[in-house]
């Protein structure tokens, strides 16, 4: 038992250490982020209407945590993808270490990479938004992981779906996309209950929706929210896209 | 010159035959774009106040447009970095075609199936602003054939030098992102200016995805004037970088590749 963990901890540091090799890569990531809070918010308070959201700025800074956990736990499913192309997963598969702790290993790898790139954002939300109490980082933290560990897994199983590269990058697009606008990240329920109307509640059943609903709760935002509930959400669908994730690269990882 | 023709048409035929190939791609990304310009696009727009001087959910949907038309371009680099791994490259250059014509043939190869696979999202787009006329489709094909080609030659020119899926796809990624950020997509230059940053103003002015998107506008939303170039100008800024970068990415074609690397 003692040796699986330390094999897994042992694949999950490799995935870390390979994080810091895209010094460049990482260095546009940061700045974007750093532009969708500033500039992007700064525009739309420039554009939105006042009356449905008074700050931006504050109401897209929630939501931009959980996309920088997007951007770094999505790195690892592109570096899968690649080693699929140039076959380095039959090296993988040869190592002294039990398949369940490599993807083990792997999925945290992914996690741990969107909890240290997140760290400087969560700085960030302090000082646009407020201090989280110590309740509110209870809630902070795990949540976090829990996000990274989702987009890890979900990048890691579809990066193994296909070996086309154009594909890879598609789904990768799509899949953010599905995620980030099927959620009240960018806009609230109000705004697509216009469009959608009685199928707009399935927003707050997304992922996406209820942790940036608890980083709202957390960072006072809005305080009306209730952090249990969507805490409990977001463990059950981390738990059911881990577990997926698991299955579909155990048997990607098998096929020829 | 009808021997040139027909070689360069060859070379086309390769990528519009590889955009035939990819079904799923076209199908998911199709299906997507219909899903965003009708939901999540008016949601957006419902956001927008009402005295910015545009329709938002129809300077929205321009702005996909040109934005998917960029994406659908940028992704060439995925395609053609990936012929560099499997070393198809070197065999397009064991062709007994000159290095020009076969730089000619895929920049336009490109930028055709490129063209070919987003006309359709055009045209639902124009369907949905109300201006479905027969010039305004054909002017908006030719300048969107105009941007495409710009973008191809760029994207050739990096992959050309990069020679590696794994950078490629880090490098397109980011700059894809970053110049529709840097760009009037999906906010007017006005309120670009207004929040007094000079220098995300500047780049934005000087980014031909500005150009394009607005272009499109001037064309096709009546009493646009949300711009600060008139449409000719910007016409001319989109022609002027696709042609430089058409004879630069040939240049590098003829005289600097070779299957070992850029000397």
């Amino acid at each position: 038992m003692r040796a699986e963990v330390l094999n897994i901890l042992l694949i999950a540091r490799r995935d870390l250490a390979r994080f810091w090799r895209y010094k460049y890569w990482l260095a546009g990531q940061v700045a974007m982020n750093l532009a969708d809070i500033l500039i992007f918010g700064l525009i739309f308070n420039g554009v939105v209407n006042r009356q449905l959201i008074p700050d931006y700025v504050r109401f897209v800074t929630p939501g931009i945590l959980c996309l920088s956990l997007f951007i770094s736990s999505f790195s690892i499913g592109r570096e899968v993808g690649v080693e699929l192309r140039r076959e380095v997963t039959h090296y993988l598969l040869t190592l002294p270490v039990r398949r369940e702790s490599l993807i083990i290993g792997r999925l945290l790898g992914g996690a741990l990479r969107g909890l240290m790139y997140q760290a400087g954002f969560l700085l960030f939300a302090t000082i646009i938004l407020t201090v989280p109490t110590p309740r509110g980082w209870a809630y902070i933290l795990p949540t976090s992981f829990l996000v990274a560990l989702t987009m890890s897994s979900i990048s890691i199983s579809l990066s193994t779906v296909t070996r086309d590269f154009n594909l890879q990058a598609t789904i990768r697009s799509l899949t953010y996309y599905m995620l980030f606008f099927v959620s009240n990240i960018f806009y609230p329920q109000a705004v697509i209950a216009l469009r959608l109307g009685p199928l707009a509640p399935i927003v707050n059943y997304s992922p996406l929706t209820m942790a940036t609903n608890i980083y709202r709760w957390a960072f006072q935002y809005d305080v009306s929210i209730d952090p249990l509930y969507n805490f409990i959400g977001l463990t059950l669908w981390s738990a059911i896209i881990a577990i997926l994730a698991y299955r579909l690269y155990i048997r990607n990882l098998l096929r020829d | 010159m009808l021997e040139v023709a027909r070689n360069v048409l060859r070379v086309v035929e390769w990528d519009l035959m590889k955009l035939r190939r990819q079904k799923a791609f076209i199908a998911m990304r199709t299906a997507w774009f219909v899903i965003q310009s009708l939901v999540f696009g008016y949601a957006i727009s419902r956001l927008a106040r009402p005295d910015i001087g545009v329709d938002y959910y129809n300077f929205y949907l321009l702005g996909l447009y040109s934005a998917l038309l960029y994406s659908a371009s940028i992704a060439r680099a995925y395609v053609i970095a990936d012929e560099f791994d499997d070393g198809i490259i070197d065999y397009h250059l064991s062709l007994p075609v000159k290095r020009s014509i076969l730089a000619i043939g895929r920049v336009l190869g490109g930028s055709i199936s490129t063209l070919a696979f987003t006309i359709p999202m055009m045209m639902f787009i124009l369907l949905l602003i109300g201006r479905i006329d027969l010039p305004s489709l054909l002017i908006s094909v030719a300048s969107a054939f105009a941007f495409s080609t710009g973008v191809v030659s760029f994207v050739v020119l990096v992959v050309m030098k990069l020679k590696s899926t794994d950078t490629t796809d880090i490098f397109f990624g980011t700059i894809d992102a970053i110049l529709v950020r840097l760009s009037s997509i999906f906010y007017p230059l006005p309120i670009i200016k207004a929040i007094g940053i000079e220098a995300y103003y500047y780049s934005a002015l000087m980014n031909p995805l500005t150009h394009f998107a607005d272009f499109l506008r001037a064309l096709l939303i009546p009493g646009y004037t949300l711009t600060q170039f008139s449409p000719v100008e910007s016409l001319f800024y989109v022609l002027g970088l696709s042609l430089g970068l058409l004879v630069v990415a040939i240049e590098l074609f003829e005289k600097k590749l070779e299957a070992g690397g850029v000397k």
